[in-house]
């Protein structure tokens, strides 16, 4: 049918697909009623430490916040736990979802599809959407109503901008993690990219707990290389009523003759702009790899 | 033993319409042509020459395995082919080749007018079900949910995937346990959900894998019945793998029998069974712990037993003997001279499955 549909209705079909995983998973999700009590307390006792441990250290670690930053650590942080979710689940998922697919034999079903090779990946993920997101909700309520965290809406259209380019650049590397499946065979134990970006570089480097200027120089521009960094940057100060907007606090925002969120603007679509063609080329090479090879299916 | 397809003239299917609405091209024996609004297809639905495939599964370092050594097939539109085959002979990988799933390593062939190595557009013409692994049937949805997502999951609309979802269900007579999970039904009844897919879309080709796993004879029979009779009715061509060689039989027009990643013989299922005509099926079931004396007479050509534990244990011995009428005095002379010990003795015509397994054993003093 390639050749005489149109593109809108090719276009429509996906949708229709997509839209038909969204209410699958909602189905899946409701089902586990069970699940869905584990998946409030996890979200309450996860944050409610993150909190704890936050006020022990409240005093000190906001004198490290420094004009960019405002002086509140609390409102420094929650931004750091909702980013950190949402870059997670973009950037984590597209691997964790596929190989569930493939060892819990699903995959086989979804490659049958003639929709795009994309669609069913996209699809798994709206597991996450339903699952992650009402998280940042609950972190940012905690927050504010519990924890003395402050925040100014003046700018939501900003920070919605930059989320999008926070989304879009994770879920670029999410999409290279992804291809490792296929492409390099990783059907077990730790997938590489998702380790070092996620596991190691964001959660040592790129400031969630704390701002990057504690690190020594050298891991400064390290941070620099992930888009985590930009996030926070970004949003915490578009966030913190006391942030100045002015003030460098990256190495690259020391080095490039713009304002901050210039530079942490242009670094993540940089980022999303590099990293998604890459990872759609890289998965659906690898799609194209276990076709010929026969690894497609667990099933053979 | 092998049998050119390509020197044996197809059968036809009078009527045999199929929806190619969308084949733009043509390939040497084949010609499209309009009955009313219908797009027909002469020459055969599917073709493949020579079609190779290895397999390099689940590490890198791990061999290749030529699961496809070179299969040539052409099916017809409208027909019911078979695929028969012991584990390991290629059957599934054949039929996720059809499916687009794999790409072959060599060979050249077209699925409903799309040449093989276009995966995506075969999908788009091909259903496929498989009961290895339950394929995706997702435990916490119902029937109903799981057959309709299907359904979207290749494009249909809503709508449209439900009214044939309705359809497909009534078929293999589960609508009235469609709002019941997955979980919450028997085996054979999620057996027949994976079947219901087959029933959905109006493909030109519908591609089914071991079929008859999980059910019992009787459901067997009847579900694959009406969903060949309903794929038939509409014009759909039909490619069913099963080990079942009497179920297989008793449906295709056609069969191939596949060995070691070849076809050593393609035909009707009666012609087929020519290459045993001379032949009689002997079934003896005796006391375990017989010894056999020398060599067999000559006149048994194959043979295979199957002991029955217990306090009485029992073996089953069933071979392909020359019809004679000393050929049971002289089975017994070798194989249990003591009367006695024999419980019950049959001759039985010998079937597909017998076919199978003379092949199978040719080949391998060949080979």
């Amino acid at each position: 049918m390639t050749g005489n549909l149109s593109r809108r209705h090719r276009v429509a079909k996906e949708l229709g697909t997509l839209w038909a995983f969204g209410v699958r998973e909602y189905r899946i999700w409701q089902s586990y009623r069970a699940n869905q009590l584990m998946w409030m307390m996890n979200i309450f006792v996860t944050t409610l430490l993150y909190f704890l441990m936050g006020r022990m250290v409240e005093a000190k670690a906001s004198l490290l916040l420094g004009p960019a930053y405002g002086n509140n650590y609390m409102s420094f942080i929650v931004v750091g736990i909702m980013v950190n979710v949402f870059l997670y689940t973009n950037l984590a998922d597209p691997y964790t979802r596929i190989a569930r697919s493939y060892f819990n034999g699903t995959m086989d079903l979804f490659l049958l599809s003639p929709m795009s090779v994309y669609t069913p990946l996209l699809g798994l993920m709206t597991k996450s959407i339903l699952d992650d997101y009402p998280r940042l909700i609950f972190v940012g309520a905690f927050g504010i109503f519990l924890f003395g965290a402050v925040f100014r809406f003046s700018d939501l259209g900003w920070v919605f901008l930059f989320s999008l380019l926070v989304l879009a650049s994770a879920f670029g590397i999410g999409m290279i993690s992804a291809s490792s499946f296929y492409l390099l065979n990783i059907k077990r134990g730790t997938e590489p990219v998702r380790f070092i970006v996620q596991q190691l570089m964001a959660t040592l480097l790129a400031g969630t707990y704390y701002p990057v200027t504690v690190l020594p120089k050298p891991l400064q521009w390290v941070a620099c290389l992930i888009p985590h960094t930009y996030a926070f940057d970004a949003l915490r100060r578009l966030l913190d009523p006391k942030a100045a907007m002015g003030v460098a606090v990256l190495p690259l925002q020391r080095v490039l003759p713009w304002s901050p969120l210039v530079v942490d603007g242009v670094a993540l679509f940089v980022m999303g702009a590099s990293f998604i063609p890459l990872g759609l080329w890289l998965y659906g090479r690898g799609i194209e790899k276990a076709r010929r090879e026969g690894s497609l299916t667990r099933w053979q | 033993m092998v049998v050119p397809d390509a020197l044996t003239p197809l059968p036809g299917r009078a009527g045999a319409i199929i929806d190619l609405k969308d084949v733009t091209k043509e390939y040497p024996g084949q010609s499209l042509s309009f009955r009313g609004t219908k797009l027909e297809l002469k020459g055969p639905l599917l073709w493949a020459r020579n079609l190779k495939h290895a397999l390099r599964m689940t590490t890198v370092d791990s061999l290749a395995v030529s699961a496809l050594r070179g299969v040539d097939l052409r099916i017809v539109p409208g027909e019911i082919f078979g695929l028969l085959g012991p584990n390991g002979s290629g059957k599934t990988t054949l039929i996720k080749v059809i499916a687009g799933l794999l790409r072959p390593t060599y060979g050249k062939g077209t699925v409903a007018g799309i040449p093989l190595h276009d995966t995506r557009s075969i999908r788009q013409r091909v259903s496929y079900v498989s009961t290895t692994g339950w394929m995706g049937l997702e435990w916490a949805l119902t029937a109903e949910e799981n057959i309709r997502f299907y359904g979207e999951l290749c494009g249909l609309t809503r709508t449209v995937a439900s009214i044939r979802t309705e359809e497909a269900l009534r078929l293999v007579d589960l609508w009235e346990d469609r709002k019941k999970s997955t979980s919450g039904l028997s085996n054979g009844m999620r057996q027949r959900v994976m079947l219901a897919r087959g029933l959905v879309l109006s493909t030109p080709i519908v591609l089914l894998d071991e079929p008859s796993v999980g059910l019992d004879p009787i459901t067997r029979g009847q579900v694959i019945k009406t969903i060949c009779d309903t794929l038939v009715s509409r014009g759909q061509t039909l490619i069913l793998a099963d080990h079942d060689a009497e179920l297989v039989g008793s449906v295709a027009d056609r069969v191939a029998i596949l060995h070691q990643g070849m076809v050593q013989i393609i035909g009707a299922p009666n012609d087929l069974l020519v290459i045993v005509s001379h032949l009689r099926v002997l079934d003896i079931v005796m006391q375990s712990g017989v010894k056999t004396k020398n060599s067999p007479p000559p006149i048994i050509h194959r043979w295979d037993t199957n002991e029955r534990p217990g306090t009485q244990a029992l073996t089953h011995w069933r071979g392909l003997v020359e019809e004679s009428p000393d050929a049971l005095h002289r089975v017994l002379e070798w194989l249990c001279p003591d009367v006695r010990h024999v419980v019950e003795i049959s001759f039985l015509t010998p079937t597909l499955q017998d076919v199978m397994g003379m092949l199978e054993e040719e080949y391998s003093y060949d080979g």
